[in-house]
């Protein structure tokens, strides 16, 4: 407990004064305290970003450290963006995200409706449903080629039993009109959970009175949710769908140990393309000229997102 | 008890609930059979029709544990009897153990990188936080959302630039390298998160440490940081379950010394193909301590999967 | 429509963000259609412009 004669003293001193006695000013506060987190992310992203703008410019292949670096302009730009096996991978990431979000937010939606019913346990369910979306992608979808197996695979075998077909007739991850469809399952199960929370706290924000006022007005069921319901929860819907948007864009984990982008070409979406462009080829000029297109497409949508995002926070 | 006219009917409760229930049943399914596949003989793993009932065994975890050679029937029968249990279960299938294998190493690294990631990324995270929400910062929203923007680049663009700097400056597979990228990444969670929590403890508590002769510093770790305990703690967890859960960055940046666990689990084969069960027993003790935590962080889950911007 | 438009000549924050979303929408279909390779090859310089436009236009006043 301060006595009051410091506190006395302290109030008669001028602030600039005190503030100096006290220890550090605000300002200097401020940047100490933010100074490491700017400095470890201008180290780790921000400069690596301008390594890889450079590069880009360049024909540089790691595998070859004593060829001479050429610079070539935007040669790497030009051959990407003309190239029809990138253009394909770009379009089987299409797929992969158009059917993804189709399906997690009407699965997700109607999770999320039908658990503001409230029923009894609803908070244990939720929590339960959940689990699938904490877990590590690689680690799971690894798992899933097991359970995709002809016959002994657990999903062949549930497959069979809901249709009769043979669960040895048909490899999920090995034909070619099917893999992408593996893939798409894999990622619906483990994130519909996602847009299921987000849609849930858009349901939970509407107000009951706006409902009450509609039962008064004789509004029917249908008509509430289609004028309530479902444009107060958009904003949340839209969140949701930019996120998960996002996320597989740039999808990578999940699906290389599932399918590894096999069979042939049918599910290499452009992170594993990147990788093999990088990694296995190495040719890291061209890589980070593909990397800088990824980078700004990603950041494009990261604005749209942030702009949602702060439309969902003043509600 | 409330009855408003909005409140559901017990029917329509009724109905929901059966949907939702069976949804969740069948989605736990998967997770349910990595944990029942751990338990299996190889054998009884790849059985048709999927065997649901059977005989609970541990070789999924000894194989996932040890590693094995083949020997001769006439140098096993040569060989003392078997000590231990492991021992007996390995010899069934002419084999001995020769030494333990690479699982327990790459569960720790998982562990030290994880652990040692979520402290710095909280620390930096927190102090951080509480500047951007108490101080005035020249361009305040612009370096949030260069924060933010940060995690969301795709990680093998990112990879390319840092397997180069990581290869000249020696952080290629290192325990310290790997920290220092996870700190990075989930920095911009961990800010976007505590400033969220802070901005939410009255400015008045402060202002009344201040004028009772507390120095910034004194205000800021005797009076936020409690009242911000929670919120660190579960950032914290979310934190270090993306640490834990991350491949791209492990696998194209580390091959041994640090290699953590999801690209190794992967990895692990038996004698004849990929032996599942082993597989299924690594997973399993990887996952559960997730699952765990979420159940746990339920309160805070909406919270932490969208940087704080829906708060439930 | 003339507001929109008012905004625009105002240099107003609204609706030239607006514009540039619209813009970085259209980068990322061009970029991911599966109709014409020449939309493919604009794609990027469509996204870039529509990007850097916005952190510009996010200064704006409301």
């Amino acid at each position: 407990m301060p006595d009051p004669l410091s506190k006395r003293a302290a109030l008669a001193t001028p602030p600039s004064l005190a503030r100096k006695i006290r220890g550090l000013s605000d300002r200097t506060i401020a940047w100490i305290f933010i100074a490491p987190t700017i400095f470890l992310l201008l180290a780790v992203n921000i400069f690596p970003l301008i390594w890889t703008i450079r590069l880009s410019l360049t024909n540089f292949r790691t595998n070859r450290p004593n060829n001479a670096v050429e610079f070539v302009g935007i040669e790497n730009y030009r051959k990407i963006l003309t190239d029809s096996d990138t253009w394909t991978s770009l379009q089987a990431t299409a797929h992969f995200l158009i059917w993804t979000i189709v399906l997690q937010v009407l699965i997700g939606f109607t999770l999320a409706y039908l658990i503001n019913k409230k029923f009894r346990g609803n908070d244990m369910w939720t929590t339960l449903i959940v689990l699938p979306m904490m877990l590590s992608p690689a680690v799971v979808g690894n798992f899933w080629t097991f359970l995709y197996q002809p016959q002994i695979g657990l999903f062949n075998y549930f497959i069979s039993f809901l249709t009769g077909t043979d669960p040895a007739s048909f490899s999920m991850i090995g034909e070619v009109p099917l893999a992408p469809w593996a893939i798409v399952i894999v990622d619906t199960w483990m994130w519909t959970p996602f847009v299921m929370l987000i849609c849930l706290a858009g349901l939970r924000s509407i107000p009951s009175s706006i409902y009450e006022a509609a039962e008064c007005d004789r509004a029917s069921k249908w008509r509430q949710f289609w004028t309530i319901t479902l444009p107060m929860a958009l904003p949340f819907l839209m969140l949701a769908v930019l996120f998960r948007g996002i996320e597989n864009f740039k999808m990578f984990d999940l699906v290389v140990q599932l399918t590894g982008g096999g069979p042939g070409a049918t599910t290499q979406l452009t992170s594993i393309d990147l990788k093999r462009e990088a990694f296995e080829k190495w040719r890291t000029g061209y890589a980070s000229a593909y990397a800088v297109i990824l980078f700004v497409t990603v950041f494009g949508l990261a604005s749209i997102y942030v702009k949602a995002l702060n439309k969902v926070k003043d509600r | 008890m409330s009855f408003s006219i909005t409140e559901p009917s017990n029917r329509q409760k009724w109905i929901a609930g059966v949907l939702v229930i069976a949804y969740a049943l069948i989605t736990l399914m998967p997770l349910a059979w990595i944990i029942a596949t751990g338990f299996k003989t190889p054998a009884d793993a790849i059985a048709y029709p999927p065997k649901v009932i059977f005989e609970p065994s541990v070789e999924g975890y000894v194989n996932l544990f040890t590693s094995r050679s083949r020997v001769t029937p006439e140098d096993l029968a040569a060989l003392p009897p078997p000590e231990t249990f492991y021992d007996e279960i390995v010899r069934q299938y002419d084999m001995v153990i020769t030494g333990p294998s690479k699982y327990g190493e790459r569960f720790l690294n998982s562990i030290i990188i994880g652990f040692g990631s979520t402290f710095l990324s909280v620390f930096l995270g927190t102090i951080a936080a509480y500047a951007f929400s108490r101080f005035k910062v020249p361009l305040k929203d612009d370096l949030l959302f260069f924060i933010l923007s940060t995690r969301m680049m795709p990680p093998i663009a990112v990879a390319i630039p840092i397997f180069l700097m990581y290869r000249q400056l020696g952080l290629s597979d290192t325990h310290l390298g790997m920290i220092l990228l996870y700190t990075a990444v989930n920095l911009s969670l961990s800010v976007w998160l505590l400033k969220g929590f802070i901005d939410e403890i009255p400015i008045e508590y402060e202002e009344a440490a201040l004028i009772d002769g507390y120095t910034r510093f004194q205000a800021f770790y005797k009076v936020v940081l409690p009242q911000a305990a929670t919120g660190i703690a579960s950032t914290a967890i979310f934190c270090l379950i993306f640490a834990w859960n991350e491949y791209a960055f492990a696998v194209l940046l580390t091959s041994g010394t640090a290699q953590t666990a999801p690209p190794f689990i992967p990895t692990i084969i038996g004698a004849g193909g990929k032996d599942w069960p082993a597989v299924a027993a690594g997973a399993t003790l990887f996952l559960v301590p997730i699952m765990v935590f979420t159940i746990l962080l339920r309160k805070h889950l909406l919270r932490g999967i969208t940087f704080g911007a829906v708060r439930k | 429509m003339s507001s929109f438009i008012k905004g625009l000549l105002r240099l107003r924050r609204g609706p030239w963000e607006m514009l540039a979303t619209i813009l970085i929408a259209l980068g990322v279909f061009m970029l991911m259609q599966p109709f014409a390779l020449v939309l493919f090859t604009y794609s990027f310089i469509v996204t870039l412009i529509g990007t850097v436009m916005f952190i510009i236009v996010s200064h704006f006043p409301e």
